[in-house]
């Protein structure tokens, strides 16, 4: 079939015809022949019928009279019939009555070519093996006597046939030739409009020239064609023109478009340039973080419920085991029987764990054991997150073996330490009683030496020579300088020995007792800036703390007018009192130094100091919790300032002092 | 001997085909000849047209008539049941041709009767026995369209249509023509192509001659 739609048109057309035709003729032919076969056959029939009747007829009264010669000259007269090969006459019972062969050979062979009797009661002819058996009954008075059959070969049917056959096909091949070529030209009356067509077409095809134009030949089908193809063609060439025009249009509108896409592209590649970037930075980042988990100096490992299900390396170095060894395993499992505080640790364990799944992030310490039972101590975070639906433990492990021996040693050395301060404080107090008790002691051979200096300067003064005098006044002076330090290292020692009971001290007049008891020189003004407050404290002790500062003032004063202002200022929590005098000052470098005992700025024979005044300010103050300074200019006189804490009574009087007076 | 047997088969064959012999008449050369012949005349019967009125009335029977003494005996009998054309067969026997005559001398009338009764006949078979009188016979039924058939030489030669005769111990007949023409009669020509002799029309003149067969 392929082949036939690769055809040509013309050749379609022409098969079309000659298939037809072929087919019609061929149709006819063998019906001829097949008719002419029918035909002959009856024919033949008939003859013989025709011929073997009137043999039946013939023989009749042969038979009637049962002679026999007769019978067989008749038969005989078939010779004339050269296709009856044979013929036989049976007699009603059947027997062989008379024959005739046409080959006659002679003898009983005749018999082979006898024709058998059909069925003796009927007439009737068979076609059997290309021979025409024919038999006729003979009747005789409508009484069946006998019957004539004739066997006859079909040689004049087929000679007949044949010729009819061959001019059949003659006929045939004349009717197809001439069917070959009045096709051949009358085919052109379809086929050429529909190749000019399709010439047409295929110019139009290739060479996209929709200005040609098909010629109309024809007021058929085709005609139509063409016309509503030119048509089209004239429609395609409008819509060219329009397609031309929109083609421009759309040539910009994609230049346009491309430009903007180019943008969106570049944008696009800067974006997945950025976002690699990002993800370059992540997947370090994870590298980061999966290093930092690593190679941690914490063991991190994280546990569904109370089972290790995955952990770092530093925790497999931690506990000495493999991974596999730990991962589904229990901490307790690397842990001893009990904590150093003597819990369970499999109880203990638990119960972390689940204040830490309760939502409180635990803190603690821990004995773990090694894989191979180690032990070694740890400190522990224990917290949860969430991570594919299921509440997880997150553990960070710290080892604080060495910490541990480290905070140990410390202790130890704490203890020691504690033992040498107690040692210390003891050694200290019974260095500050044997001062006090030396001093105490020394007072008494003092007095009887300056009692005895006074004594001879008065018995014997008249009797000594000058210098004799002045060694003795000398000697009067150096024990009561030896006095005055014994004094002062009392007063010093007995700071803090001996504490009595706190009193309301009314300043004031504690200042005005120390003015009066000093008894400053009459260039000496001393103010006392604003009213002082009374506070609860140790009287001799405060009285020794301004005594000591004021006689320091006056005791350096270089000026000739000199002055002292007492002020003082407050906070909540202590009173800050000042004493200022405008006196030579001091050197900053001094500022410490002036507190510690025995140091005197001025040398000892200018002025007479024991050195200790100031100190035992600063341990008085420093003993009651306060703090004591200076400030100083060269020349502009020195400030001293020092705090006493408030008592608690003192603060809440005074709030009720300041309701009072917003009451009031 | 061979070929008598052969012969005989044939024969007996050929009569069969036409009348059934009944097994129980005793199997003589006498008995077999008449018997055939009692075949041949009824076969006679299909190959020889009568004149329109002898054979007007079909309910009226054929008539065979055996004149003298009868040869058949039973062979002939079963004719009667073998009716030709619808018609049936009787066998009418007469004693002889001078009983008849003596009959018409005691009353002509009735002679007259008895020899007439001889022309109503369709078939007239002369016996033997009759040879004497087979002219007078022959003459008496002329013009009756009686199909004459006697078994004497010569017997066509006083004007009997058809005769029997012996050849190589077979049946066989002769024909006259020219006497069946006398009688109204029209033999077939199939019958006339078996007769041995055939003499035709004009006997006498003999400008046709008589026809011979030669028989083999």
């Amino acid at each position: 079939m392929r082949f036939l739609q690769n055809m040509t048109i013309k050749h379609k057309l022409i098969s079309i015809t000659l298939v037809t035709c072929v087919i019609a003729l061929l149709m006819a032919g063998a019906s001829f022949i097949a008719w002419e076969w029918m035909a002959l056959r009856q024919n033949m029939v008939r003859n013989l019928s025709t011929q073997v009747e009137m043999i039946a007829d013939n023989c009749k009264a042969a038979i009637a009279f049962g002679d026999v010669k007769d019978a067989t000259e008749i038969l005989g007269a078939l010779k004339a019939e050269s296709s009856i090969v044979s013929a036989c006459i049976h007699n009603k019972k059947g027997e062989v009555f008379a024959s005739y062969s046409r080959d006659k050979t002679g003898g009983a062979t005749d018999l082979v070519y006898m024709p058998r009797p059909i069925e003796l009661k009927k007439s009737g002819y068979v076609f059997e093996n290309g021979l025409l058996n024919i038999l006729q009954n003979i009747v005789l008075n409508g009484e069946t006597i006998g019957t004539v059959s004739i066997r006859s070969d079909l040689t004049p049917m087929y000679v007949m046939l044949k010729r009819n056959t061959v001019t059949t096909i003659a006929v045939l091949l004349l009717a197809f030739l001439a069917a070959y070529f009045v096709s051949s030209r009358l085919q052109a009356i379809i086929s050429r409009p529909i190749l000019s067509l399709a010439t047409v077409a295929k110019i139009v095809s290739e060479q996209k020239d929709y200005s040609t134009r098909a010629q109309k030949q024809s007021n058929d089908e085709v005609g139509l064609l063409i016309n509503a193809f030119n048509e089209m063609l004239e429609q395609i060439q409008q819509r060219d023109l329009v397609l031309v025009n929109t083609n421009e249009e759309l040539e910009v509108r994609v230049k346009e478009r491309t430009a903007e896409i180019t943008g969106v592209n570049e944008q696009l590649t800067k974006e997945i340039a950025v976002r690699k970037q990002a993800e370059s930075t992540l997947r370090e980042n994870e590298e980061k973080y999966h290093t930092l988990f690593d190679t941690a100096n914490d063991a991190i490992f994280v546990m569904k419920g109370d089972k290790f299900a995955d952990c770092n390396i530093r925790t497999l170095e931690m506990f000495g085991c493999t991974k596999e060894q730990i991962i589904g395993h229990s901490p307790y499992r690397f842990s001893p029987p009990t904590q150093p505080d003597g819990r369970n640790s499999q109880e203990k364990a638990l119960e972390k764990i689940n204040a830490a799944l309760a939502g409180q992030p635990q803190f603690f310490e821990w004995t773990h054991v090694k894989y191979d039972g180690t032990p070694f101590y740890v400190e522990i975070g224990l917290n949860t997150f969430e991570l594919k639906g299921g509440m997880h433990i997150q553990a960070i492990v710290r080892d604080i073996t060495e910490r541990k021996k480290a905070e140990e040693e410390l202790e130890n050395l704490n203890r020691e330490l504690e033992d040498t301060v107690e040692k210390l404080t003891l050694s200290n107090r019974e260095l500050q009683d044997f001062a006090h008790i030396t001093a105490h002691d020394l007072k008494a051979p003092l007095r009887a030496i300056g009692t005895l200096a006074d004594w001879i300067s008065t018995d014997y003064g008249d009797k000594l020579d000058e210098t004799g005098r002045q060694q003795v006044r000398l000697l009067v002076k150096r024990a009561e300088r030896m006095s005055g330090l014994v004094d002062s290292i009392l007063q010093y020692s007995e700071v803090g020995r001996v504490v009595k009971e706190k009193t309301k001290v009314e300043l004031n007049e504690l200042i005005k007792d120390v003015i009066l008891d000093i008894g400053p020189p009459d260039n000496m003004e001393i103010t006392v800036i604003k009213e002082l407050p009374t506070i609860l404290c140790e009287k001799t002790r405060m009285r020794q703390v301004f005594q000591n500062l004021l006689s320091n003032a006056i005791k350096y004063m270089d000026k000739p007018k000199g002055r002292i202002d007492i002020d003082f200022g407050e906070n909540d929590e202590f009173w800050k009192f000042s004493v200022a005098d405008n006196g030579p000052g001091i050197e900053a470098k001094y500022f410490e130094k002036i507190f510690k005992i025995f140091q005197t700025l001025a040398p000892r024979d200018e002025l007479e100091s024991t050195g200790i005044g100031l100190s035992v300010v600063k341990k008085i103050v420093e003993m009651y919790g306060g703090r004591v300074w200076v400030e100083s200019e060269i020349g502009n006189g020195s400030t001293f300032f020092f705090t006493w804490p408030k008592e608690e009574s003192e603060a809440a009087n005074n709030d009720i002092k300041l309701e009072a007076n917003l009451v009031g | 001997m061979r070929i008598k047997i052969h012969i005989l088969m044939v024969l007996t064959a050929a009569f069969s085909a036409t009348l059934a012999v009944p097994e129980v008449y005793a199997d003589t050369a006498s008995s077999r000849e008449y018997q055939i012949k009692a075949a041949f005349l009824y076969n006679f019967l299909q190959f020889v047209d009568w004149p329109k009125e002898k054979i007007a009335d079909a309910n009226k029977p054929i008539i065979i008539g055996i004149i003298g003494d009868d040869p058949f005996g039973n062979v002939i009998e079963p004719l009667k049941d073998k009716p030709v054309e619808g018609r049936k067969i009787v066998i009418q026997r007469f004693k002889s041709f001078e009983s008849l005559k003596k009959a018409g001398e005691n009353d002509a009338a009735g002679a007259k009767q008895n020899i007439k009764a001889l022309g109503e006949c369709h078939v007239l078979f002369i016996c033997a026995s009759e040879n004497k009188n087979l002219r007078e016979i022959v003459e008496s039924v002329k013009n009756s369209g009686v199909l004459t058939v006697g078994e004497a030489e010569g017997f066509l030669d006083v004007g009997g249509i058809v005769n029997f005769v012996m050849a190589d111990e077979k049946v066989g007949f002769e024909i006259s023509i020219a006497s069946a023409k006398h009688a109204g009669l029209e033999i077939r020509s199939k019958l006339l192509r078996l007769a041995k002799k055939v003499i035709q029309e004009d006997a006498a003149s003999g400008i046709l001659g008589e026809e011979k067969r030669d028989s083999a």
